[in-house]
Parts: structure tokens; C-alpha cells; sequence
């Protein structure tokens, strides 16, 4: 059809059609729930994912066509020429509410247990297009309420209304039949299939998509009322990918990450992977600067680190290295390449990062750090690897080392004369080194990663830093001045900005606009 | 300066003084409501007087933005806090014509409105003039006042179970029905509450000391009250037949009788004499609604507004998921704008609200009749005695918590 109505320049067709008696034009091949969205006409659906196919089951988006003998869903039904449908005649309201009156049948009262509650689709459509009283005083069916399907994922069978999208994110993201439907009738249920388990590497894409309480994930479970979190943007930092997040949060504790649209990107999903990568900011982080394995103040950690680094770059700055991680920020990687190649006067940059790992061809990368390809285009060609740095440890070549973020580091350190640590977390580094210093984390501070497609994602703050852990550009900056530079920087925004001027790769990117942390509660546009 | 120049002012009659600044309040009995007055007095004389406000602000109107349109109403009771009912109605009608469900209110819901309404405007009004005898002396009247409020007070515990904080009014409606012999009881209340205001009548009235304290000192001009914005018993005293019972009928005011009475000199004497009367219709128009009182319910039928019944939550879904939207995300007003008005205690009670469509104002914004029926001091004190500003603001009627908010 499409191929007949194509014009001769090369555009799609056009139709017009008339909803609610407003005149529209549309392109051919769009439904007519994505025409009702794209002005603004409300049509409540339970089944439909902008995601997945549709397979108009749960007939709440149902329409009136003029002409047509019954009403149609519009998930399902195409635009046509001259199309006339009616969204909010008595008899589309009627129906409308009758199909959640069914639903509604044997659903549990469970909203004040439930962790769906507060952004729940069927709370909400029925707020919005019901509204009326129970007409049923009868008892409910009852099926089994806690069904451990999965490694991360548990469903009540009760609350499950049988829209069938989760089984579609199994089949079409994840590309395995883990989940199916059984019997018929009000005895029909969601299953795993036989002799499956829902593990596959995006099952907890299926928590989200579930309109209902239904399927919930064992980390968030009865954690946290949804409603009282805070909703911040970023990017996970769990491989190379760089899929858009929500982190979730309240009183300062990281609760879940949920994926964010972007199209170019991750689409609507992430895997089960990156969004548990959020429990390491809250696990065995160093807090406070330590100078010889005690805790130290800021003031005194620095000087003792700046004596550190100015003595080994005055002996010789041929054996002091500076290591970076692929885990920083482009803003941390920008402000201590500066400090290496301007003040410890030092050409021994090393980057290194978490090792290889698996990949599949939906999302996940084999590279495990969010900012590799930052990394590489901040450093340049003169960046030396990992494999340099354990040959120039075991060498000796290196007397003195300032190691920065997080990193499987190979080789000993046992060899070096002065090693100064900034890094996130407790651990055999840490205990090495004359001075560590805590380092904030990616949900902790504003700044951009380059994923492995050259785009520059924005991080925001969503939580506080653990303890006195500061962010990477701003420890640089007071390294700096300890070392008698003449730079500073007041904020992240000012790091990205001149290393946006100064990396030709990165001259196109956007810092973008702050954004704060939105509770759920007051974010009307969920649920 | 010497003697020699003192003779050759013109109140050189008098004890030459220079004037000097006197701090009355924000601590002093008579400033109830924590106000500051700055008098520039020479002598006994007042110069020039500067009133500042806000000891009391509570950020009436930022807190609201933060709580769903139900969860406001505790905040308004503590505006005017001795006729809270009177600003629960008038938050309730401001919210419900955004909503467009003004004619859905049950008819009895309306009546009950009215009725502790009224009853508000009484304790309002004995409030005020057992104060300020108290304030000129004579205590026995503000024991026999205070009785009165007490009794009316006792009444409007029983409806709404609290004595002062009522929050009894809800969008819709009401959120309980008055008791079963709420109606005997108040006849025979008001009945004793009128003989209390006779025997007040009688003993102020004709009181000589009173009437020299009262009698045209503070006089208001009928243009001062337009040009100033005065309203309710300050505006009606100075000649002002203003009333929005009367003027702009709202719930069912427009089916009693009742007069507005209205004053002729502006004095604090009229305004003492406005209100003694304000409270005899007030009693009238109780009278009237008991009478004509209908059956029914007391909340609108619309699971959108009101809250369901608690046996209704516990067994069904529908009502579980109404009850959970309703508390967790609020009553969901349409986008827009509106200011409704009613008559407050001291006036002109005025809500400006603004909805974004979400379950809590965008803005409410309060016109609190006190705040503008207090910035006539600035004009009405000078030349007056400083033992003249305890009647006169007293007579004022400022009540802190809703002039400053």
C-alpha cells in the first residue's frame, strides 16, 4: 500500500484524516494511537509499547471509525484517507470502561503493598476513565502471588492483566521465548515457558514495561515506595554502550536505574547488568584522604601528595607516571592531562580500565568502561596502555606514580619509591600508597562519558559524594596549585568547555542544560 | 533646645517636648497577633505611626504550593484562626469553581457550610469585642464573651472534633455530617449566647468610660474605605454597604433574610456597634438554615473528589486505587485561574488560585481582609493618643495569622 501511495519525489504519502472533528494530515503507514499522540488526543492502552509490536489484546485503546460496524483498536489499525475517528464518543467511553471494569475484576487490592503503586497504568487509567464504584461484590479468583521466575525477577500472577508485553520485550529484545501465557479464560496466566527460567540478560526490562505490579525485581522489591524517589539523567557507566539512564534515588541512597529513551542509543532498554552496577556506589568506598594509611584532612593529604610528585618530577620526570582510568569522566580525564603534561612535566601517561568482558549484538559491549573513546581522544596518541605500565612497574623504569580512578592495575607497585591514589573505592592500591585521596563516582558528579558510537552524554549529580570524596577535575585543580600551576577550575561545566575547544573530536558537543532531580511523585507524566 | 524656642511652637501650651519614637509590640498585650506599631509621639500625641507585619508569616502561600489541594486545608485554618470554618469554606469554593463542580455540591452540604460558617463569624466577632473591652477594663465582659465563643466552640468540636483547627470542610463538601441533635444544641446555645451579648450590650453601651474611649476617635471616611480597600465590619462601619453575602450571594445565602448593618460615623464605637449587630443576623441566618436544613448527603458523588468510604477501600480495587490517587497524587484540578471571594470574618476573604493541571496549586495567593483594614492605620492614628491605639486596632480586628500568612 505504502509503495503505491509513494509520490514521485521520493516523500512519503500523506493521508488526511479527521479525529474528534479536527482535520489532520499523517503520514501513510502510522497508526492511529501514534497519530491520536502526535496531537495531543488522549487513548489510554495497556499492551502497546512504542518499543514492540502490537498485538492489540487489552482493548483499551479502542476507537470509533465512521463507518466502521464496531469500535477498533487504534494500536493496531493504520490510517486511511479520509479516516474519521472518534475518541471520546459515549459509546468509545462505554467501552473503555467496561474493559477495565474486567480487569479490575479479579485484581488484587494490593496497592499498599504493591511497588508498582504510584506509577501503576491501571491505577491510572482507571482514575482517569472510570471512576466509578465496584459493581462486583463477589470474591476474586486467586492465583499463586509470589513466583520466582528468574534470577532478578519475581511475578504475582494475581495482579498480572495479561497485556503480554513483557513476553514481548523476552521475544523481540531479548530475542528468547522465556515467558507464555497459559489456559484461557479468567484462568489464564503468565508462565515461564517449559523447562525455561526468565534469565536471559534483559529480563528486568520486563519490570518496566509491566503496566501493573505484576513483575517486580527482587533488588527494588519492597524497598522503597516509588512515588518518593528522586529521578536524576545519566548515562550507566557499565560498558562502552552508554546506555541513557534514570538514576532513581532518596536520601542520598541510589535505589534503581531505569533506562531512558534514546533512539540513537539504547532505545527503551538496558541490561540487567548495568542497572545492578549502582549497588558498587554505595559498597566499601574510601571517604576520607589518607596519608600513610591514616585519615587525613584535605589540606594536609594534598601537600603530602603535592611534596610526593614535585619531588620525583624535580629527581627526574622520566620515572614519574601518571595513570588514568577509562572509568573518568571526560572532565577528571580532561583536567588531569593537563596536570601530567603541564606541571608534573611528565610524558608517561598510561590509561588503563576494567578488562574485557562478554558482548552481545543488542546492547552490551566487550569493553567494560563507559569513557574508553573519551579517554583516547583527550589523551591522544602519546597515551601508553596497560601492558606499558606492568612492563614499566616490573622494569623499575618508574620510581613514582600518580594512579587516578578506578582500574584493574597489573604489575607491582611494591617497586615504587612514591604512589599517590585517587580512586573510589578501599582496595590493594589504597593500601599501597603514601597518599590516597576519595574519589567522587559517576552518579555523584555532573560531567559527560564518549561512548563507543563518539557521543558525549551528559552525567548529572544525583547523590551527594560519599564521605569527603570529591569530583576528579576539582582534586586536579588543587594539585595543581600545590604544584605552583597557574589554572584552576570552579567548575565541571568550565572543564568541558575547554576541552571541548581544545579536542578537535569533541568540538561538537553540548554540555547541555542542568537538570534537577524530579520527584517521581510530582512528575505527572508518569504512571 | 532652650526654653526660649520652645515657647515659640505652636503647642507651646502644652509641656514643650521633643518627639520621640515609641515601640508598641511586636511583645505588648494590647498588639494581639505579634504586630509592630513605631509611634513618633510628642507627648501624649502621636506624630506619625509606621505598622510592621510578618512577625507571624509562615509562608502560607509557598507551603501550599507543596501540599495537594486537599492538604491545605490545616493551613487555612490558621489564617484567621478564631473563625477557621469561614476560610475552609472559602478555600473550598475557590477550588471548587476551578473544578467547574460548584452546582454538584449537595444542597446540605451547602446549608452546613453556612451554618458553622456563621457560627465562625460569631466567635470571630466575640473574640474581637471581648478583647478589646478587656483591653479598656472591663473583664467581666470578656469573661462573659469568652463564655459565649466557648460554648459556640464546644459545638463546632463536636461536628469537626477539633476546638480550634477544625479542617471540617473538604472540596466537595463536608467530610462528616453534623451529630443528631447538633440543631437542639445550638438553639439552645444561641440563646444563651444572645443572652451573653445583651448583657455585654448593657454593659458597654451606655458606659460612660467606654463610650469616651470609643466615641469618634479613628473615624474612617466612606471614601477612605473605598480608596483603602476596606471591607467587612471596618468598611460597613464607615458607611460601606459591603457585603459579599449580599452582594455576590454564594452558597445559599440568597435564600435568608438577614440586613447588613452599616454605620454613619467611621468610629470605633461604630465598628463595636456594627459587629454587636453582624452577630445578631449572623444568629438569624442560623436560624433560618436550621429551619430550612434538607436531607442528604454532605460530599459530592464523584470518586475524582471525594474519598471514598474506608469499607469501600478495604474491599474493592476501584475504590482502593481512587483512595490511592486521591492521598498520594491529589485532587487533579484543571489547568487555569480563578479568584473567588466570600465574606471572611474581618471581609473580603479572597482566594486567587492557579492550577497546572497537576494535584497541587501552581499558586494561592490569599486577599486577606485584615492586611488591607490594617493599612488605614498609617492614615487613621496620627493625631490621636497613644492610649487611643488600643481601641482603635483593637476595633481593626487584625488577626495576625492572616494578615501575615
Amino acid at each position: 500500500m505504502a509503495g503505491e501511495n509513494q509520490a514521485s519525489s521520493g516523500t512519503p504519502a500523506k493521508v488526511k484524516i479527521v479525529i474528534d472533528g479536527r482535520a489532520h494530515e499523517f503520514p501513510a503507514g502510522l497508526t492511529i494511537l501514534e497519530a491520536c499522540q502526535r496531537v495531543g488526543v488522549q487513548v489510554p492502552f495497556f499492551c502497546w509499547h512504542p518499543g514492540l509490536s502490537a498485538p492489540a489484546v487489552c482493548r483499551q485503546c479502542l476507537v470509533e471509525i465512521k463507518g466502521f460496524p464496531k469500535p477498533v483498536p487504534s494500536c493496531y489499525t493504520p490510517v486511511a484517507d479520509k479516516m474519521e475517528v472518534i475518541t471520546n464518543s459515549p459509546k468509545v467511553l462505554d467501552v473503555r470502561r467496561q474493559m477495565l471494569e474486567f480487569t479490575l475484576l479479579n485484581h488484587p487490592i494490593d496497592c499498599p503493598i504493591c511497588d508498582k503503586a504510584g506509577e501503576c497504568m491501571l491505577q491510572k487509567h482507571y482514575f482517569d476513565w472510570d471512576a466509578r464504584l465496584a459493581r462486583n461484590d463477589g470474591s476474586k479468583l486467586r492465583k499463586a502471588k509470589v513466583v520466582d521466575v528468574g534470577r532478578h525477577v519475581v511475578l504475582d500472577q494475581e495482579r498480572c492483566i495479561l497485556c503480554s508485553r513483557c513476553i514481548r520485550v523476552c521475544n523481540e529484545v531479548a530475542r528468547q521465548q522465556d515467558l507464555v501465557m497459559a489456559f484461557r479464560g479468567d484462568r489464564q496466566l503468565l508462565t515461564t515457558a517449559p523447562g525455561q527460567r526468565l534469565d536471559n540478560p534483559y529480563s528486568l526490562n520486563t519490570v518496566d514495561v509491566c503496566p501493573v505490579g505484576a513483575l517486580t525485581a527482587k533488588d527494588f522489591r519492597f524497598s522503597m515506595r516509588a512515588w518518593e524517589l528522586w529521578a536524576t539523567p545519566s548515562v550507566c557507566p557499565g560498558c562502552a554502550t552508554g546506555c541513557n539512564i534514570e538514576i532513581h534515588a532518596a536520601r542520598d541512597v541510589i535505589r534503581r536505574l531505569i533506562p531512558r529513551l534514546n533512539p540513537a542509543v539504547n532505545k527503551y532498554w538496558m541490561c540487567d547488568e548495568g542497572r545492578l552496577i549502582y549497588q558498587r556506589v554505595h559498597h566499601n568506598r574510601l571517604v576520607s584522604p589518607m596519608v600513610a594509611g591514616s585519615p587525613a584532612s584535605w589540606d594536609a593529604a594534598l601537600a603530602e601528595a603535592a611534596r610526593l610528585l614535585a619531588q620525583a618530577r624535580d629527581k627526574s620526570p622520566a620515572t614519574l607516571g601518571v595513570v588514568l582510568s577509562a572509568q573518568m569522566t571526560n572532565e577528571d580525564l580532561f583536567a588531569f592531562s593537563r596536570l601530567a603534561g603541564e606541571d608534573l612535566r611528565t610524558s608517561r601517561v598510561y590509561l588503563v580500565g576494567a578488562g574485557e568482558g562478554w558482548r552481545d549484538d543488542i546492547l552490551v559491549s566487550a569493553d567494560k568502561n563507559p569513557n574508553t573513546t573519551g579517554a583516547k581522544l583527550i589523551g591522544g596518541l602519546t597515551l601508553r596502555t596497560a601492558a606499558d605500565l606492568k612492563q614499566d612497574l616490573e622494569t623499575g623504569v618508574l620510581t613514582a606514580l600518580l594512579l587516578v580512578g578506578e582500574a584493574d592495575v597489573v604489575g607491582s607497585l611494591g617497586l615504587l619509591q612514591s604512589l599517590v591514589v585517587l580512586t573510589s573505592h578501599q582496595g590493594a592500591p589504597v593500601a599501597a600508597a603514601q597518599v590516597a585521596l576519595p574519589l567522587a563516582m559517576w552518579a555523584e558528579v555532573d560531567g559527560s562519558f564518549t561512548n563507543r558510537q563518539g557521543k558525549v552524554q551528559r552525567l548529572h549529580a544525583a547523590i551527594p559524594p560519599a564521605g569527603q570524596a570529591r569530583p576528579g577535575w576539582g582534586i586536579a585543580a588543587r594539585l595543581g596549585q600545590a604544584l605552583g600551576a597557574g589554572w584552576t577550575y570552579a567548575n565541571a561545566k568550565q572543564v568541558f568547555s575547554e576541552a571541548r575547544d581544545k579536542v578537535t573530536l569533541m568540538s561538537g558537543a553540548d554540555w547541555g542544560k542542568a537538570e534537577m532531580p524530579v520527584q517521581l511523585r510530582f512528575a505527572n507524566s508518569r504512571g | 533646645m532652650g526654653f526660649g524656642d520652645a515657647a515659640n511652637l505652636p503647642e507651646a501650651d502644652e509641656l514643650p517636648t521633643e518627639s520621640m519614637p515609641l515601640n508598641m509590640g511586636p511583645s505588648h498585650p494590647a498588639m494581639h497577633g505579634t504586630v509592630r506599631m513605631v509611634l513618633e509621639v510628642q507627648g501624649e500625641k502621636i506624630r506619625s505611626v509606621d505598622v510592621q507585619i510578618g512577625f507571624l508569616h509562615r509562608c502560607f502561600e509557598k507551603e501550599a504550593e507543596n501540599a495537594t489541594w486537599t492538604q491545605i486545608f490545616p493551613y487555612t485554618d490558621r489564617l484567621n484562626y478564631v473563625s477557621p470554618m469561614l476560610n475552609n469554606v472559602g478555600y473550598a469554593l475557590a477550588v471548587e469553581k476551578l473544578l467547574g463542580i460548584e452546582d454538584k455540591v449537595p444542597e446540605r452540604a451547602q446549608f452546613i457550610r453556612v451554618i458553622v460558617g456563621e457560627i465562625s463569624r460569631i466567635t470571630d466577632h466575640l473574640t474581637c469585642l471581648a478583647a478589646s473591652a478587656m483591653e479598656l477594663a472591663a473583664l467581666t465582659v470578656f469573661f462573659y464573651l469568652m463564655k459565649a465563643r466557648e460554648w459556640l466552640w464546644e459545638l463546632l468540636e463536636e461536628v469537626s472534633g477539633a476546638r480550634l483547627t477544625h479542617s471540617y470542610v473538604r472540596i466537595g463538601g463536608v467530610v462528616a455530617d453534623l451529630t443528631d441533635d447538633f440543631c437542639p444544641k445550638l438553639r439552645d446555645v444561641l440563646r444563651r449566647v444572645r443572652a451573653a451579648i445583651a448583657d455585654a450590650d448593657k454593659m458597654l453601651t451606655s458606659n460612660r468610660i467606654f463610650r469616651d474611649r470609643m466615641d469618634g476617635i479613628g473615624i474612617i471616611t466612606r471614601d477612605d474605605a473605598i480608596g483603602w480597600g476596606l471591607t467587612g465590619p471596618v468598611g460597613r462601619s464607615a458607611g460601606l454597604a459591603y457585603d459579599v453575602r449580599k452582594d455576590h450571594p454564594y452558597l445559599v445565602y440568597d435564600r435568608f433574610d438577614f440586613d447588613v448593618p452599616v454605620g454613619s460615623k467611621g468610629d470605633n464605637f461604630d465598628r463595636y456597634a456594627v459587629r454587636l449587630e453582624e452577630m445578631r443576623q449572623s444568629m438569624r441566618i442560623l436560624e433560618q438554615a436550621m429551619d430550612l436544613l434538607p436531607a442528604g448527603p454532605v460530599l459530592v458523588d464523584d470518586a475524582r473528589v471525594a474519598l471514598p468510604l474506608k469499607r469501600e477501600v478495604y474491599n474493592t480495587i476501584e475504590s482502593m486505587i481512587a483512595h490511592f490517587k486521591l492521598i498520594m497524587d491529589g485532587i487533579v484540578v484543571p489547568p487555569g485561574e480563578i479568584y473567588s471571594f466570600t465574606e471572611g470574618g474581618n471581609g473580603e476573604l479572597g482566594f486567587y488560585i492557579v492550577s497546572d493541571g497537576t494535584g497541587r496549586p501552581c499558586k494561592c495567593r490569599v486577599r486577606p481582609p485584615c492586611f488591607a483594614n490594617l493599612a488605614v492605620l498609617n492614615q487613621v492614628l496620627p493625631g490621636l493618643f497613644v492610649a487611643d491605639v488600643v481601641p482603635t486596632f483593637g476595633m481593626i480586628n487584625m488577626i495576625g495569622g492572616e494578615c501575615d500568612r
